[in-house]
């Protein structure tokens, strides 16, 4: 990020001197005949969130599959169904229905896309099939055999059925999150891509994308006239690059961002400052590449490794007692999912030299360049040397991280990401499965590289069938268990975090009941 | 030589405050010895940072990794300038020509940018920084000393010695040095100076070593850490790098234009 600035800076000035701007301006939206919009037809004229990190164009193929890439993709785009604070709700699709296998789902009346054209079934069954073919970077279908969708039945223009090859409990789910793509602008696109230029930004969602500069990491969206399923909560929601976001949020630079633990105090006395909790939700995992490094195979050398960390040093030094050690089963303590009696792993220095140090290991540790993630960095690397392995750490920009841990270009790294409070913990089978891990690029398809077990990978698509809450809740309690026993990877801490926000001006964030962080679910941009 | 006395002076002053903080004071500057970013008290002169590593030993660290990076840069670009500048400045025609070209392009060529695609290029280490600084830091030196050169290279006694078959070395050492030494000096500690602060914006920029104890990475985690302004930690955490690095920066500085100066005055 840091780098970022400092090129940013080049390249504007770059930029100014020739005359240009390096900016994909979306096309103003040719909705003949209907009136602007003003400012008073919404709760807030804007919503300023801090940006300044490239997460991609927002469109579907060409996002970084992290959460805030993703979310902003799924404000252009919709898909069929939302999450609220207790269950799906409405988005595209008015009423669904499930039947065996067959989903049916009627669209609500009058939809359009960006550019005006209708938006029917049609589109519905061309998107699933073009998913098919192509999956796009944020993937609920599964790909290749494992594709979710049998085939697709146009009932009318606003009713489809669409039949799945195995009805599992997040089914419903995986079906009502696939975007909807404008079959008139997709058809004709053999390499989704390489497809950028205006085209590809035109979605069906409750906002349009009308300015995107990637090199400063900023976004506009703009609320979209023709969208029917309520109304946006702000005419523009802006992503504007800041240097310090605490600055930034004092000065209403931006309007949410995340609250330091060290201040919580003063925060939390503030009636006009609003707080939605994210319990757990961040963590940090420690990889192995066992096809690089197979000696780490042997357990007793994993029990060692747990055994030389201070996690707890970690939640205090880094998380500032905001977190917890987190579980060795990886589903965080306070989960609906969590198993209380998974392994423990406590800090015990000399047990873990007693079994490292004759061995001399030295390691390659990639992590991001992230400050938390350094000083993570250090703990473990003074805690490995003591242990008497030798580290050698590499700090990266997160995308590039990503990027290396998923192609497998690495020793032993450190991810850090949101979502470990996810309900269902459905990461657990990205992560865990030997059919289902690297399915997708995202932290939770980050799985052990080289290990792979049979009984973790049964339990781990076990419980995609189970619908019955409390066995589904036993196989991933069983699950988290053995993970805890087989360590394929290390859980070095989980953070609670706050997004903090003025109540005066805007007070309509919200968590679903999936997913905690605010600044990403698309029900905190619309009028409720 | 009078004027090199106060630099000079401040300059022993800034290095015994350093090596205090690295020999004799009794905190490491690597691991933990304190409570996470315990405040400044007489156990622990300049408190802690969030890890609990004593802040005082870490920038006095900090001090001899930059020195070193800074000796080593000025030792390359003090070789490298002085061999192409001695070199230029004798041979002349098509050897001079193309130092004077490869000069031309790293004075015109914007430092810090082509620095950043480098170190991103090359990867962190300290070598890399070492090399990048260096390489930027010889045209300087080499320009002064191709012209010092070439005005003395029409000296009677250069030509008398050249005609009784004098090498280049020989009539390096016995011709020229007094001329061009003292200049490669001044240069040198020039280097030095802008290294230290060349090394620490590049650390600052995540591309040294992410681990290492410099005042560039102390910045930077120290202003990665959230709400740092809105807590009284940057007093203890954010001062003291800043103030070093400044602190050693001018001293340099003043160092050289001493230097210099006095350089003027005798010739």
């Amino acid at each position: 990020m840091r780098i970022k600035n400092l090129f940013l800076l080049w390249i504007l000035t770059a930029c100014l001197l020739s005359g240009c701007g390096g900016r994909t301006d979306a096309p103003d939206t040719p909705s003949a005949g209907e009136p602007a919009q003003t400012g008073s037809a919404y709760r807030v004229d804007t919503l300023k969130l801090a940006g300044g990190t490239d997460w991609g164009t927002p469109s579907p193929f060409l996002h970084v599959s992290r959460g805030p890439g993703q979310s902003k993709m799924r404000l252009v785009f919709a898909s069929l169904l939302e999450k609220d604070e207790s269950g799906d709700v409405p988005w595209l699709a008015e009423s669904w229905s499930m039947d065996g296998l067959d989903y049916t789902f009627t669209l609500f009346a009058g939809l359009t896309f960006h550019d005006g054209h209708p938006l029917t079934t049609e589109d519905v069954a061309f998107s699933v099939e073009y998913f098919r073919e192509h999956p796009p970077a944020a993937n609920t279908l599964g790909a290749g055999d494992g594709f979710l969708v049998d085939h697709c039945t146009i009932v009318d223009e606003r009713t489809i059925t669409i039949t799945v090859r195995e009805a599992t409990a997040d089914t419903l789910s995986s079906l009502g999150s696939a975007v909807i793509l404008p079959k008139h602008i997709w058809e004709t696109v053999e390499d989704p891509n390489a497809f950028t230029g205006p085209d590809c930004l035109i979605g069906s969602g409750a906002y349009r994308c009308t300015a995107y500069d990637g090199a400063a990491g900023s976004y506009e969206f703009t609320a979209f006239d023709g969208w029917v399923n309520g109304t946006p909560a702000a005419e523009r929601v802006l992503f504007v690059p800041v240097s310090d976001e605490l600055l930034a949020f004092e000065n209403g630079e931006i309007d949410i961002t995340s609250m330091p633990a060290d201040l919580a105090d003063i925060y939390r006395n503030d009636p006009s400052i609003g707080l939605v909790e994210k319990a757990n939700d961040s963590g940090y995992k420690m990889l192995i590449n066992f096809e690089v490094r197979p000696e780490f195979l042997d357990l007793e050398l994993r029990k060692a490794i747990y055994a030389a960390l201070d996690r707890q040093s970690i939640v205090d030094n880094v998380f500032r007692g905001a977190g917890s050690v987190g579980s060795a089963g990886y589903v965080p303590p306070g989960s609906l999912f969590y198993n209380e009696d998974v392994i423990q792993y406590p800090y015990d220095p000399e047990a873990a030299r007693a079994v490292l140090a004759e061995r001399g290991f030295t390691v390659k540790l990639l992590i991001d360049d992230g400050a938390d993630a350094v000083s993570i960095a250090e703990i473990v690397r003074n805690n490995l040397t003591a242990a008497g392995m030798t580290v050698e750490v590499e700090a990266v920009d997160s995308a590039s991280r990503d990027q290396r841990v998923n192609s497998g270009d690495y020793e032993f790294a450190i991810v850090g990401n949101g979502g470990w409070g996810n309900n269902p913990p459905a990461y657990m089978r990205t992560l865990f499965s030997d059919i289902s891990k690297y399915s997708g690029t995202s932290p939770h398809s980050m799985g052990p590289r080289g290990y792979g077990n049979e009984e973790m990978t049964r339990l781990a698509e076990a419980q995609l069938l189970e619908t019955d809450f409390e066995a589904r809740k036993e196989i991933f309690q069983e699950l988290e268990y053995l993970v805890s026993q087989e360590i394929p990877l290390f859980v070095l801490g989980n953070e609670s975090t706050y997004s903090m926000y003025r109540k005066d001006w805007y007070d309509g964030w919200m968590k679903t009941y999936a997913y905690q962080q605010a600044e990403q679910n698309r029900l905190s941009f619309m009028a409720r | 030589m009078r004027r090199i006395v106060l630099p000079g002076g401040l300059f022993a002053l800034i290095f015994v405050v350093f090596l205090w903080g690295a020999v004799l004071y009794p905190h490491s500057g690597e691991l933990p010895s304190a409570a996470s970013l315990e405040a400044p008290s007489a156990d622990h002169w300049l408190g802690a940072d969030n890890l609990g590593v004593d802040i005082y030993a870490q920038i006095s660290r900090g001090f001899f990794n930059s020195l070193f990076t800074g000796l080593s840069a000025a030792g390359i670009a003090f070789l490298a300038g002085g061999v192409l500048g001695v070199g230029a400045g004798y041979l002349g025609g098509w050897a001079d020509l193309a130092v004077e070209f490869l000069i031309s392009v790293f004075l015109s060529a914007p430092q810090l940018p082509v620095m950043i695609v480098i170190g991103a290029f090359w990867g962190q280490s300290r070598l890399n920084v070492i090399c990048i600084i260096a390489a930027f830091s010889w045209a300087p030196i080499a320009r002064q000393v191709r012209a010092r050169t070439m005005s003395i290279r029409r000296r009677d006694s250069l030509r008398l010695a050249r005609s009784w078959g004098g090498g280049l070395w020989y009539l390096f050492r016995f011709h020229m040095s007094r001329d061009v030494l003292p200049l490669l000096a001044v240069g040198g500690v020039g280097v030095i100076g802008r290294a230290v602060v060349q090394e620490s914006s590049l650390a600052f920029l995540g591309l040294s070593d992410p681990l290492a104890k410099s005042w560039g990475l102390m910045i930077a985690r120290c202003t990665g850490f959230r709400g740092i302004y809105f807590t009284p930690y940057w007093k203890w955490w954010l001062l003291p790098p800043v103030v070093s690095l400044v602190a050693t920066a001018v001293v340099l500085r003043m160092l050289a234009r001493a230097l210099e100066q006095s350089l003027l005055e005798e010739s």
